[in-house]
């Protein structure tokens, strides 16, 4: 502190100038300065202007000190965004979490459910395994498309007692609502992806008069859907017509026989479609 | 200040309200610019943006009432001087000295009045005053911290912001008083 040492004699020098040398403050007049509380008129010899110059540095804010608000409200609103995908994450979370349980009962419905030998290898594996498995025990031969995590959830306790011989070349998912390429107006209403998953594996079984040992729920959810327990086989044929289609656009021999391929998938639709079937109005 | 409402507001900025924060925003902002003019004049505005960014981001984990508020903003605003002046002296090397040292305003009309300061007048002259002093002031009298408050920030003792403080007016009185005699006597 050169520069402050040796002001003192300076000091001393201007304070043999009457009323011009600035003397140290006390503490309460030092705090009145300080917080604006001592108007210029009352400030010790010396400290009139140097109370006007603080008064000065909290003056009413300029106009151009209030510009760019924006930009810390753009800073506001991503960070306030981000926070909340954290959220929408465990959500997400928490969706495959459940979904990965309802697979995981799925496959231990089939493993008590005559399918053990299929599915039974697979289960201490993860998750995506277990289903996937499932999804070969019942049929589906591509990879699930992203509509087939609910459709597998649901579909689960219609699987208990398919037998690991499905159809083959359809997946476990049939095409979207709407894209069959043939009946479609006959598609029922309530064509929902896992309705027709409970077809798919319903009309993936041996026997149909089997199909009507799939679990009790299931096979009573289909019965509903279709008017009727004995009306549930030409519902389901009805309802996956595009799973033809799309064997016949791809000309794929079937890698298994199972009898529901020639029921399901492989049979003609309007065989079972003038079958007392056509229980829903399109 | 924004007063009895704060944490109200607090908790409604904190929560993403633009208007809450708004008003936060207009209280501080001048106060950061002012700050920044004497503490890193040649990029106030960029130290000012960066530091409501620290505010946002950490305002939903901030607790206390307004002056602690204003103490944390001012500590945030403070390291982004410090960060500023290891990266000026990082380049000080490579760029002419000149460049990096903004002369204050002292040219300043308004500053031969005695009752009649600008605002910029005035943190200029603060501003001249050796570092630790000016800084010891802004916080005290812009931010509007107590003694304390300003020794956390710097990370000094509240004895040395009191002598520091006491230095700094006393120095601004002898300079001022030295400027209107210098003006009597000519």
């Amino acid at each position: 502190m050169g520069a402050d040492d040796a002001s003192p004699a300076d000091m001393r020098r201007r304070s043999a100038t009457p009323g011009a040398g600035p003397l140290p403050l006390d503490e309460d007049t030092l705090e009145r300065l300080l917080a604006g509380d001592l108007p210029p008129h009352e400030a010790p010899p010396g400290y009139a202007e140097v109370a006007a110059l603080l008064a000065a540095t909290v003056a009413p804010p300029r106009p151009e000190e209030l510009a760019g608000q924006e930009a810390a409200l753009a800073e506001l609103r991503a960070v306030t965004r981000a926070r909340t995908r954290p959220a929408r994450a465990r959500r997400t979370g928490r969706r495959r979490r459940r979904l990965g349980l309802a697979v995981v009962a799925v496959a231990g419905a089939l493993a008590t459910g005559g399918a053990a030998a299929a599915a039974g290898g697979h289960l201490p594996g993860p998750v995506r395994n277990a289903a996937h498995s499932i999804l070969i025990t019942v049929g589906a031969e591509e990879p699930v498309p992203p509509a087939a995590p609910p459709a597998v959830r649901d579909t689960g306790p219609g699987a208990t007692t398919a037998v690991p011989s499905g159809p083959g070349p359809t997946g476990l998912v049939g095409p979207a609502p709407g894209s069959p390429a043939t009946g479609s107006a006959a598609v029922p209403d309530a064509s929902t992806p896992d309705t027709k998953g409970l077809c798919r594996a319903y009309l993936a079984t041996q026997d149909k008069q089997a199909g009507k040992q799939l679990q009790a729920v299931s096979f009573k959810l289909l019965a509903d859907e279709a008017g009727g327990a004995d009306k549930v086989l030409a519902y389901c044929q009805e309802l996956l017509p595009g799973d033809k289609s799309k064997e016949d656009k791809h000309k794929t021999p079937p890698d298994d026989h199972g009898q529901g391929q020639g029921l399901g998938q492989g049979g003609p639709p309007p065989t079972t479609g003038g079958n007392q079937g056509r229980t829903r109005a399109p | 200040m924004i007063g009895p409402d704060f944490p109200a507001v607090l908790a409604a900025a904190a929560a993403g309200d633009e208007a809450a924060f708004g008003l936060l925003w207009r209280d501080l902002q001048p106060r950061l610019l002012r700050y920044f003019a004497v503490a890193a004049p040649a990029v106030a505005d960029d130290l000012a943006s960066e530091t409501w960014m620290g505010v946002v981001r950490g305002l939903d984990r901030f607790s206390g009432g307004e002056p602690a508020f204003r103490a944390w903003v001012f500590t945030i605003a403070r390291h982004e001087v410090l960060d500023w002046r290891r990266r000026a002296a990082r380049r000080v090397t490579e760029l002419p000295v000149t460049g990096l040292i903004e002369p204050a305003a002292v040219d300043d009309p308004a500053l031969d009045a005695v009752e009649g300061f600008s605002t910029r007048a005035a943190l200029a002259q603060v501003a001249m005053l050796p570092p630790d002093q000016a800084e010891a002031i802004v916080l005290r009298v812009v931010a509007g911290l107590d003694v304390e408050r300003v020794a956390a920030i710097m990370g000094k003792r509240p004895g040395t912001v009191r002598v520091l403080t006491h230095r700094g007016l006393r120095r601004l009185a002898e300079r001022l008083g030295a400027d209107i005699r210098v003006r009597r006597v000519v």
